[in-house]
């Protein structure tokens, strides 16, 4: 078990390495494959590990091995130590099997790009970091493979660093993501401090009296976690996230980085039980969130930032899960999204791709009569996220729904904004199905796929690409290494659900139950009465969305305000802006003028001239005449000699 | 074997000494001059070996030793130094050579 473990965890590590150092020896398509073929290999491990564990008692599911120790101080150590348990090894397979069908896919969408092997460095790198993060065995090297994934989805946001948007906003990322970063590295010197062990599992018997700290550290915990998973109040970072190239959005938002929120809490939730209302607060922000990017999204005009914002919907319903204690809700609904988000994003890569990096879905419309397997991929897609049975999010987004009813008042409220944002969910996936797909080709859409000879593949990379390098050997939709993997993905977004069905089946609860036992535990009738209410919800999304948009007999509703307020993404970057960026500026003009000018540079100056002052003051004794020098020597020798003999 | 007083030797060392330090005040050739930085050191020596004889110990003959050593390498240089100046054409007179005025 640990050596296949061991495998998975090294193989993307040892592919980034690999094309890395051989630089141009290898050609760019050898690249890709290494990359690909070192996932897969990933995914083959972790297949392994899961069928060993599947063979053991549920209560001896978990190993820890240590490579090394990594780091002493004192009492205190952390080893390079890796932790297989069923939760680790389910976001394995998550982890390494949706990022091989994404790096697969980008053989074919990177192709022709100029620099495709740092591309596949650092994809094989993300998928690195990522596993690092789920299978770490202490907190330590969690937080090790935390800082490593944030580290490469800047790398890969900035990926076209000559594109100053793009460099803008992997930094924003970047810096979102270090504030979780500070915040859970504080808890967990708060830990350390109070002598706890940060291995996973055995930790947090914090005694009572203690509240607190326990307080504390799961609200640090949940600082890192709403970091890296794009909740409010820390969400900027991902719909600007979308800058980077298509693959690389769906990586994130699907396998890897937002997923890694809702791991930690259900990772450390023995931390988070011992602190209710933190537990609470990350449900409230979790629903929130949902609700807020659901509403954004009706507004979005660019294909990849609609599919953006909801995925910070989704991971909102995840986080409501996570919070409410369906933690095996959560968890199936972070498999069941990995699927049906990643098919999203990688249709609309494929449309994106066909149309030479167009991505305002203003200009698209009646792409589905060129593009039929895009289509259908596309509305499957849709259909899961909108939860309309048999389609995956209906069995896990409507067990976190039916958990809320299972909690209280607070439980209800989370049920009713889950359900609005249901209703949300419908009414913006199919706004963006309906523009882009069905009724008659565009002028602009008709010009690019018609000819056949779509220019250069890469969003506005046109220039990028090398001349006489054809991109297109191609015809229709993409090439094979795309569309088999979209069809995969399709394939598991129809079938995926089916893995659990609460009030009849539970595998994946059963599963994760020794890690992280679930304390929502709704009823049947709960979870009945949950899927009506949302699925009729969604179908009512989506029947007004194919009034406004497919059938015209709406119109959109002009709210002035309201358009403004949610085009604006509800004045968070301004607020920001505001209450960070300009008192930061105010403040450093302010130091440069008033104590860095006057203070430390005059003082600076003060001190320099006082120096040149008394050397050229000394400089004058120096005359140059040797025999003066000489005479100065002999006169005080004398002196000194005569004294010498006067005291005696 | 008994010599000279001890007196005579220290005398005829300060008469050295005293010789070479007024060359080198007032002479202005930087040849003499370093000739008679030469009649100091051995001024001194003189005064080493003397003291040396005196206790019986011969720590003081091999310092005159080191220190012979080390005149010779200083005339090395000095001449060196000389010889470059006469290649410059220039005067040979201490006085003028003040290019070191702060």
């Amino acid at each position: 078990v640990i050596v296949a473990a061991w495998i998975c965890l090294v193989a993307p590590l040892a592919a980034a390495l690999t094309i890395t150092l051989l630089g141009n020896t290898i050609s760019r398509r050898a690249a890709g494959y290494v990359a690909t073929a070192s996932v897969l290999g990933s995914f083959a491990a972790a297949v392994v590990v899961l069928a060993k564990l599947w063979s053991e008692a549920p209560a001896d599911r978990s190993h820890a091995s240590t490579a090394w120790e990594w780091l002493t101080a004192g009492s205190f150590h952390v080893g390079l130590r890796i932790l297989v348990d069923p939760l680790s090894v389910f976001m394995m397979l998550i982890v390494s099997g949706i990022g091989f069908l994404i790096v697969a896919y980008s053989i074919g969408y990177m192709d022709g790009d100029n620099e495709e092997r740092r591309y596949f460095a650092y994809m094989a790198l993300f998928v690195f970091s990522m596993l690092l993060l789920v299978q770490a065995g202490n907190l330590v090297i969690l937080l090790a493979g935390w800082g490593l994934v944030g580290l490469s989805s800047y790398l890969l946001i900035g990926f076209w660093h000559d594109r100053p948007p793009a460099v803008a906003a992997a930094k924003k990322a970047f810096i979102m993501n270090a504030v979780g970063d500070a915040t859970m590295a504080l808890a967990f010197f708060l830990l350390i401090q109070h002598g706890q062990s940060l291995n996973l599992p055995d930790m947090f018997a914090i005694g009572p009296g203690h509240g607190w700290l326990v307080n504390l550290v799961a609200l640090g915990l949940l600082g890192g976690a709403i970091a890296k998973s794009a909740q409010i109040p820390l969400q900027t970072w991902l719909p600007d996230a979308m800058e980077g190239p298509t693959p690389v959005s769906a990586l994130i938002h699907a396998a890897t980085m937002v997923t890694a929120g809702v791991y930690l809490i259900v990772r450390t939730s023995a931390i988070f039980e011992q602190a209710p209302r933190v537990l609470e607060l990350a449900a409230g922000l979790g629903a929130g969130t949902l609700l807020m990017a659901g509403l954004i999204a009706l507004v979005q005009t660019d294909i990849k930032k609609v599919i953006a914002y909801s995925t910070m919907s989704q991971i909102g319903y995840m986080f409501v899960g996570a919070g409410l204690g369906a933690y095996g809700s959560a968890m199936f609904h972070l498999m069941t999204h990995a699927f049906f988000k990643a098919l999203l994003f990688l249709a609309a890569g494929l449309v994106i791709h066909a149309l030479a990096g167009e991505q305002d879905i203003r200009k698209m419309g009646g792409v589905g009569r060129l593009m039929p397997f895009t289509r259908i991929a596309f509305l499957i897609g849709s259909l899961a996220l909108v939860g309309v049975p048999p389609f995956s999010g209906f069995f896990s987004k409507d067990s976190i729904i039916a958990a809320g009813l299972s909690r209280g008042w607070y439980g209800y409220i989370l049920f009713a904004i889950a359900l609005v944002g249901a209703f949300l969910t419908g009414l913006y996936a199919f706004r963006l199905y309906l523009i882009v797909f069905p009724g008659e080709p565009s002028p602009f859409v008709r010009e690019h796929l018609m000819r056949g000879s779509h220019a250069a593949g890469m969003e506005g990379a046109h220039a990028r690409s090398e001349p006489g390098h054809e991109v297109h050997e191609h015809k229709g939709e993409g090439p094979f290494s795309m569309t088999s993997t979209v069809a995969v993905l399709a394939v598991l977004s129809v079938i995926g659900g089916f893995l659990q069905y609460a009030p009849l089946w539970h595998p994946i609860s059963d599963w994760l139950d020794p890690v992280a036992p679930p304390f929502a535990l709704p009823t049947n009738t709960e979870e009945a009465l949950a899927s009506l209410f949302a699925v009729l919800l969604g179908l009512a999304g989506i029947g007004v969305a194919w009034l406004i948009y497919g059938a015209k007999r709406w119109r959109v509703p002009k709210l002035a305000f309201s358009q403004r307020l949610l085009e604006h993404k509800f004045y968070f970057d301004e607020a920001y802006d505001a209450a960070f960026y300009r008192p930061a500026v105010w403040l450093a003009k302010g130091l440069g003028r008033w104590i860095e000018g006057p203070i430390i540079g005059g003082s600076i100056r003060e001190i320099t001239a006082a120096f040149r002052e008394a050397g050229l003051d000394t400089s004058r004794i120096q005359t140059g005449l040797v025999r003066t020098y000489a005479l100065a020597i002999a006169a005080s020798l004398a002196v000194i000699t005569i004294v010498f003999v006067a005291v005696r | 074997m008994r010599g000279p007083d001890i007196a005579w030797y220290l005398a005829v060392s300060a008469f050295l000494f005293a010789t070479g330090a007024l060359g080198v005040l007032l002479r202005r050739s930087p040849l003499i001059i370093l000739l008679s930085l030469e009649i100091m050191l051995n001024g001194g020596n003189l005064a080493l070996i003397a003291f040396s004889r005196l206790h019986g110990e011969s720590s003081g003959q091999i310092f005159a030793l080191a220190v012979m050593a080390v005149a010779a390498a200083e005339v090395v240089v000095g001449l060196g130094l000389i010889v470059a100046i006469a290649q410059k054409k220039l005067d040979l007179d201490v006085d003028k050579l003040s290019f070191l005025r702060g």
